[in-house]
């Protein structure tokens, strides 16, 4: 088998979540695939446009919906600028999924944080809807989610319907100088909205995904409330090639971020070697 | 185990042979630099006592530039293509321990849950033809990774010089079908079992348990800011080196609608090997770039693999650009960690 | 070498030089590139026919005249590659202090001793045993005898080749390029903060190692070192693979010479070839 060789599938729509980040629904173009694919909250993918390479992100849909796969990318380089010029109906290659996921069992029974970032929002709104989906196994969920600006906000849509949601409190900041005349949300950093926020720390979990200075300095305000280190989890974003283990791009000491990770808890990350 | 024997004039005949037969015989070239199918026909290079090839026989198996399969846009409907692979049986010739040894090592990587049939159909489809090494120079440090000059490992047959033949221990069943095969060519031994001669030295330069115990405790430590402050960041060590095994994936395009998705080789020394597209990169020194090829090779895949990355075989050390020889820096760790824990 | 020792420790100890990029000796004798933070360490300083590095090439890296002056040792030879990068503007003549040292040629195989045929390939046409400038200078030179010019007999029969010949010549030369860029990494005069070779948008050149790939590669950097190359022939040194590099920027260098009488690196205050417009070109669509 040819491990490097990804299957094809079809852009089925394409949502511009922001002026530099868009949301593409995918479908596998084989029936086998559609019906046998699947994967765990917390998985990524590798994506290729033909002639351009492979880019690596979060699947961004939850694994209890199945009709499409779902991804987010922010254009930064040059495959993703080549996603970005890409049309519904275009086909594009997909490898995956790979690494490990999100400890969902571990989740059970407790109550849950999401915090995010940016695009970091792109993994946590899969198990967002995985916890969701999936509601009576969890106790009283806590979104806080952060961005720029207004406009740098992803699936707007999704965060207003959170907010109506009984049992979910959902809090959303944009950094000081990024609100509008009209924004009703909070004005400020993550971390310090997680402070005012305060999520009780007695059986709870966090999920922290984001830039990493707004992850570095979420940890300690966790840790405050009451957190332990192995009830904050977050994701590791290593540059990576082959997402197998294999091409060596991704390690961190004796660690494959693309096979051991992504999923990390703050306790294994403070095991690693600081080189992330 | 089994003992044959073959005269020196009968294995270039067999060698011969095997090139009629539609086999891929790769053996070391005349300047002795690299192992090709063009390789002296003389067989000149089958004495025990000259310098390891400056680069390794790696580049057979793990190849520089690796097609993975090519791809076709016909307006929109993409159509991708398997590679042909080169499907002769192989035979290497000539190998050394330090060579044979990277391919069980590098099987490690190439088959932890996912397995790299690239590497594994080519390992397969091969029969090495190991010989025992009986050189050694300051550069040399199999002793110390746990491999000696006697080592079999990697080899299908191994060869043992024995005045003007060789005797061949066959090591697998592949090399034992391989010499059934090739009855003719080979000869009863029936002298005693060849000696495990002693290695060049029986004094260890360092001491590898040591090495890895301080690698384990001194990630942050003011000898990797000299050890890798002359370093040009090239990637001549990782391309000469029989393990290093890093890659990279990029879109060849042929035309504007077709082109190959290849492997290449890469190296931990260049500066953009880790660098982000957000524009963070990890190892941003040559300091820390440094310290991630010592200790990937003498901890981390050790840590992950139970194998010492690393054969011993000095290539990168004999031709680094600006002479920084890794078995002094490991010396000098081996120094450090016992001059710390007397 | 106590005379460079001396010399180096009164330059840091006098605030001549914040540092001196220099060569050491390692255990198997060779020379390699060192670099003396302090005083202590110019005791580790040395010179003698094993130091073949051209160690120029660190200047970029250690370039920063806040610190002080780059205190760098340098053969007559290596000096070209100061001339040419002060030329070129990426190092100022006064954040040197040139340490110049008298050389009688450089060994090709370090294990050996020195000898007529043990000299490295630059060595055999070289006219300067004495640097042309320097802050201070060490050593003596000796006469020694050069053997023949190897690279200059190659040209030669390159130059008789047919187009086809030499096509095929080059091609199974580049063939066994494994793209490690040590030839780039190692030259004096290969300074882009991004090389055109990892430029992906768009890629100029593909970074796989096929024959074609490779022919790509090495004919580029040969064209952006014409006119510019200096000769140390480090590239030559340092290739695992052993391709001649240095024989098609020599080439490059002698048609320079041929069509504008001009030789980059002899002269520090002289405008480049490249960087240079004349109304009286010879060639009428530059005019």
């Amino acid at each position: 088998m040819n491990i490097y060789k990804p299957e094809l599938v079809e852009i089925m729509d394409i949502i511009q979540e922001t002026p530099d980040i868009k949301t593409f629904k995918l479908q596998f173009v084989s029936k086998k695939m559609r019906e046998e694919f699947s994967f765990l909250a917390g998985q990524f993918a590798e994506y290729s446009v033909f002639g351009e390479g492979e880019c690596t992100f979060c699947i961004a849909s939850p694994p209890t919906r199945t009709e499409y796969l779902e991804c987010s990318f922010k254009i930064a380089g040059k495959v993703t600028g080549a996603l970005n010029k890409m049309n519904k109906g275009d086909i594009i290659g997909l490898r995956g999924p790979y690494g490990n996921h999100f400890p969902l069992e571990q989740m059970e029974g407790k109550n849950v944080v999401f915090i995010a970032g940016g695009i970091g929002l792109a993994p946590v709104r899969c198990i967002i809807w995985n916890v969701l989906d999936l509601r009576d196994k969890f106790k009283d969920v806590t979104i806080v989610y952060g961005a720029r600006s207004v406009s740098d906000l992803v699936y707007k849509r999704e965060l207003e319907e959170w907010k109506k949601m009984d049992g979910v409190k959902t809090v959303v900041t944009v950094d000081p100088g990024g609100e509008t005349p009209d924004w009703t949300g909070e004005v400020g950093f993550v971390p310090s909205i997680v402070e005012k926020v305060a999520p009780a720390s007695e059986n709870s979990i966090a999920i922290i995904c984001g830039p990493p200075i707004m992850i570095k300095y979420t940890f300690p305000v966790l840790e405050k409330l009451g957190f332990t280190e192995d009830n904050m989890i977050t994701t590791l974003e290593n540059r990576m090639k082959c997402g197998l283990g294999k091409c060596g791009r991704c390690n961190i000491g004796n660690v494959y971020v693309c096979k051991d990770g992504p999923v990390f808890s703050y306790k294994e990350m403070l095991e690693l070697p600081q080189e992330y | 185990m089994k003992l044959m024997k073959i005269e020196k004039g009968n294995l270039s005949k067999l060698m011969e042979h095997l090139k009629k037969d539609n086999f891929r015989v790769i053996g070391v070239t005349p300047d002795g630099k690299r192992f090709s199918e063009k390789f002296d026909e003389t067989l000149n290079f089958m004495q025990s006592d000259t310098p390891p090839t400056s680069i390794s026989f790696k580049e057979h198996f793990f190849l520089k530039t690796e097609a993975l399969f090519y791809y076709k846009n016909n307006n929109g409907a993409i159509d991708l293509k398997e590679p042909v692979i080169d499907e002769r049986k192989t035979v290497v010739i000539g190998a050394r321990p330090c060579d044979t040894a990277s391919l069980p090592i590098l099987s490690k990587v190439f088959n932890w849950d996912y397995a790299d049939d690239f590497f594994n159909r080519r390992v397969e489809n091969s029969i090495i033809i190991g010989m025992k090494c009986n050189y050694q120079d300051d550069y040399c440090f199999c002793n110390e990774v746990g491999l000696s000059q006697n080592s079999e490992k990697g080899s299908d047959i191994f060869l043992i010089p024995d005045g003007d033949a060789f005797i061949a221990k066959t090591i697998t069943d592949k090399g034992n079908k391989f010499i059934e095969e090739f009855a003719i060519f080979f000869e009863e031994y029936t002298g005693n079992p060849p000696a495990e001669n002693k290695n060049g030295h029986d004094e260890k330069k360092f001491d590898y348990e040591s090495v890895k115990k301080w690698l384990d405790n001194n990630f942050e430590h003011k000898f990797w800011d000299e050890a890798g402050e002359t370093c040009l960041s090239c990637g001549q060590c990782a391309f000469v080196c029989p393990t290093c095994h890093c890659f990279d994936i990029v879109d060849e395009q042929c035309g504007t609608c077709a082109g190959v998705r290849a492997k290449n080789w890469d190296a931990c020394q260049f500066s953009l090997f880790t660098k982000h597209a957000s524009g963070h990169n990890p190892r941003d020194s040559r300091e820390k770039r440094y310290r991630q090829r010592i200790s990937h090779k003498f901890k981390y895949y050790n840590d992950k693999f139970s194998e010492i990355l690393c054969t011993g075989c000095g290539r990168c050390s004999r031709g680094c650009p600006v002479s920084t020889d890794i078995l002094e820096l490991l010396e000098e760790i081996d120094q450090i960690a016992h001059s710390t824990t007397n | 070498m106590d005379q460079l020792r001396s010399v180096c420790r009164q330059a840091i100890s006098e605030n001549k030089a914040a540092f001196i990029i220099g060569y050491t000796e390692d255990k198997h004798h060779h020379l390699k590139p060192f670099i003396a933070h302090n005083v202590e360490e110019t005791e580790k300083l040395t010179f003698n026919c094993n130091a073949v590095n051209n160690l120029a090439v660190f200047i970029h890296r250690f370039h920063n005249p806040s610190q002080g002056k780059i205190g760098i040792v340098l053969k007559p030879c290596d000096l070209k590659a100061i001339n040419a990068l002060v030329q070129e503007n990426r190092v100022k003549r006064e954040d040197l202090y040139v340490i110049g040292v008298n050389c009688s040629g450089v060994v090709k195989d370090q294990n050996k001793e020195f000898s007529k045929e043990n000299t490295q390939i630059k060595c055999r046409s070289c006219a300067s045993k004495t640097p042309a400038w320097f802050d201070v200078v060490v050593g003596e030179s000796a006469e020694f005898e050069l053997p023949e010019d190897d690279m200059a007999i190659l040209m030669k029969q390159i130059d008789e080749m047919t187009p086809e010949q030499r096509l095929e010549f080059w091609n199974a030369e580049f063939e066994k390029c494994l793209k490690c860029y040590a030839c780039r990494e190692v030259c004096p005069m290969c300074y882009c903060e991004q090389c055109i070779a990892d430029k992906t948008e768009p890629r100029w050149i593909e970074s796989s190692s096929t024959t074609r790939a490779n022919f790509t590669w090495n004919m580029i950097r040969a064209f952006h070192q014409a006119g510019r190359c200096i000769g140390c022939g480090e590239c030559d040194r340092v290739c695992p693979a052993d391709i001649p590099l240095s024989l098609l920027n020599r080439k490059m260098g002698m048609v320079a010479f041929k069509e504008f009488g001009y030789r980059h690196g002899t002269d520090m205050n002289a405008p480049t070839l490249i960087g240079t417009f004349s109304t009286s070109d010879h060639e009428e669509f530059i005019r």
